[in-house]
């Protein structure tokens, strides 16, 4: 209830923040909508080329690209930490965020979030909605809370995973380029895995499970019966790796050694 | 009840010391050489609750070591730590609550937003209600003489009214007990004395205890009865300043300007002291006990002619000095 309500202090500042600079905001949303609207003729544009593959059709395809974005939209909103090294431990900010009485990981999210990128989100919608039609599809009314549910599934993996990156930050001084690399991999995620060879496919899966995100969610949007299992298992991936990830800060908090001045 | 009890404390850190050139650089990669640096030596110390503790030492000393370890950032190697009662990294979102902390070179309040909104996010962060909040920070508003500045966004203000407004954002859920990292560094004295003045008065009114590094010894002396001495990790010294001055300062420092050209030796048979070449030939500086002096002017007086008498006492600052370049026994 507390963490809530902090949530929307936070948010309400940073929009406070936003509209302070009404030129800015308005460029900003104006690119962002661009890159958005580029983004997607992009899809259509590539897709449009590839007629089936190992099984999946086109359409399906572009699906499972539109729900990838939702999960990416709110993970890139709240959790792009990516510069953690650099702003927190190399600048010492970390110091700060440990001397007050929320949780570090907490404040870092808040501190970093950007709801710009929901844009993303709607982008991800609309190709679903186009897809959808193509394909026929009938939802039910239950699928409404599955679809929330996979969702979220798919951002705490994603966060998960870049959280424990960023912990590693407490262990090694290094700046290091992982995190440009997962985002590539990361990107894997939202084509069937089956395209993939074994090895690929069981990293996807289990050790990166960013298939999670994309390919195994949608399967079931997809009515794709073999995949259900996967499917269901979203929302429990979502939460073991982002626990995992917590712990891992948790324990990386304690090693920190701050920055010396 | 003491505010802060440390018992044997001791901090290290790893660290690696890279070989040089390319051959080294390789050699690196595979075996490295890890040294053990201490930065904090097994210290022990007590604070009473409203006291104000100096905390002095050389940049590298392990000041800002302990006060990290003290506020929760950092986890000791080794040691007891109980301050407020908790212990700062083991419950650590429960134990800031009740201290505040300000660092001179880092900023606690937001960039980009106006103070007040900034004073409004830490007042939901810590849970401090708008009766409490008012009651306390109307005031502190006033002291600090910040009211002017609360609309304005943080980026735009001078070094000293980001000070003033850093200290009201580290009080605002009324601590008992605060950590200063050197709030006084690059601050005018118009500054410094209202940031003294402050401080001395929260301390009076709510018991606040007051631990303070800093490298102005003028600070040290206008707010401290303590001060606690660390070098090379280890507490050299515990205990009142005006000991510390009595043991190391004691002393007093004539200058005599003679008409004439004087040397040492027909200076040391006249009165056995130490003698100091002052900025000319014709300046000694006699270094003399305080009961001696009467004897050594008059002395002086008597055989040689003068053009001027100059009499300084030893400050903090010459004291502190003199620690760090003999050792602290020789006093």
């Amino acid at each position: 209830m507390f963490y809530m309500s902090i949530f929307f202090q936070y948010m309400s500042q940073y929009v406070k923040t936003k509209l302070q600079y009404r030129t800015d905001l308005f460029v900003e949303f104006l690119s962002d909508l661009m890159f958005q609207g580029v983004n997607l003729i992009f899809i259509l544009v590539v897709f449009g080329h590839t007629q089936l593959l190992n099984g999946w059709t086109r359409d399906e395809i572009i699906f499972i690209y539109g729900f990838f974005l939702v999960p990416f939209a709110l993970f890139a909103s709240f959790f792009n930490i990516w510069d953690f090294n650099e702003r927190y431990i190399v600048r010492g900010e970390m110091d700060r965020v440990l001397t007050r009485p929320v949780h570090s990981l907490f404040q870092i999210v808040l501190e970093r979030m950007e709801l710009e990128s929901l844009l993303g989100g709607i982008t991800g919608l609309v190709i679903m909605s186009y897809a959808a039609a193509k394909l026929h599809l009938t939802f039910h009314w239950y699928d409404v809370i599955l679809f929330v549910l996979f969702v979220l599934g798919g951002t705490f993996v994603y966060a998960g995973i870049f959280i424990s990156l960023a912990s590693i930050s407490f262990w090694s001084d290094a700046r290091s380029s992982i995190m440009p690399m997962m985002y590539n991999i990361g990107n894997y995620g939202r084509y069937p895995v089956d395209i993939y060879n074994r090895v690929i496919r069981y990293v996807l899966t289990w050790v990166l499970p960013f298939a999670f995100v994309g390919v195994y969610p949608s399967a079931y949007f997809l009515r794709k019966t073999e995949w259900y299992m996967y499917s269901f298992l979203t929302p429990v991936m979502g939460i073991v790796c982002f626990t995992l990830s917590v712990l891992l800060w948790n324990a990386g908090v304690k090693r920190y050694r701050g920055a010396g001045n | 009840m003491y505010a802060i009890e440390v018992e044997k404390l001791r901090k290290e850190f790893k660290s690696y010391s890279s070989r040089s050139g390319l051959a080294g650089a390789f050699r690196d990669l595979f075996t490295r050489n890890y040294k053990t640096i201490r930065a904090v030596d097994d210290i022990s110390f007590t604070v009473k609750q409203g006291e104000m503790v100096g905390y002095i030492g050389e940049n590298g000393a392990g000041k800002s070591t302990t006060i990290k370890m003290l506020t929760g950032i950092l986890t000791p190697t080794s040691g007891r730590i109980v301050v407020n009662g908790m212990n700062p990294h083991k419950e650590r979102e429960r134990f800031v609550q009740t201290i505040g902390v300000v660092f001179g070179q880092r900023s606690q309040l937001w960039w980009d937003i106006a103070v007040q909104e900034s004073f409004r996010l830490l007042k939901k962060v810590y849970r401090v209600s708008d009766h409490d909040y008012k009651e306390h920070m109307d005031h502190v508003i006033e002291t600090l003489d910040i009211g002017s500045l609360l609309d304005k966004p943080v980026r735009k203000l001078s070094l000293g009214q980001r000070m003033r407004c850093e200290l009201a954002a580290a009080l605002i859920h009324n601590p008992p007990l605060l950590f200063l990292d050197e709030p006084t560094i690059g601050l005018d004295v118009l500054v410094k004395l209202k940031i003294r003045q402050f401080l001395k008065e929260i301390n009076e009114k709510y018991n606040t205890t007051i631990l303070l590094t800093t490298h102005d010894m003028t600070d040290i002396e206008a707010l401290c009865e303590r001060v606690i001495m660390l070098d090379e990790g280890k507490i050299i010294y515990d205990g009142s300043l005006q000991r510390l001055k009595q043991n190391w300062g004691e002393g007093k420092q004539i200058q005599f300007q003679f008409r004439d050209v004087v040397s040492k030796e027909q200076l040391i048979s006249l009165i056995d002291v130490t003698w100091e070449e002052g900025e000319d030939r014709h300046s000694w500086i006699a270094h003399v006990r305080a009961d001696d002096m009467a004897h050594v002017i008059g002395k002086i007086v008597s055989s040689y002619e003068l053009k001027d008498i100059h009499i300084r006492e030893v400050s903090t600052e010459e004291v502190i000095r003199n620690i760090y370049e003999e050792g602290i026994h020789h006093g």
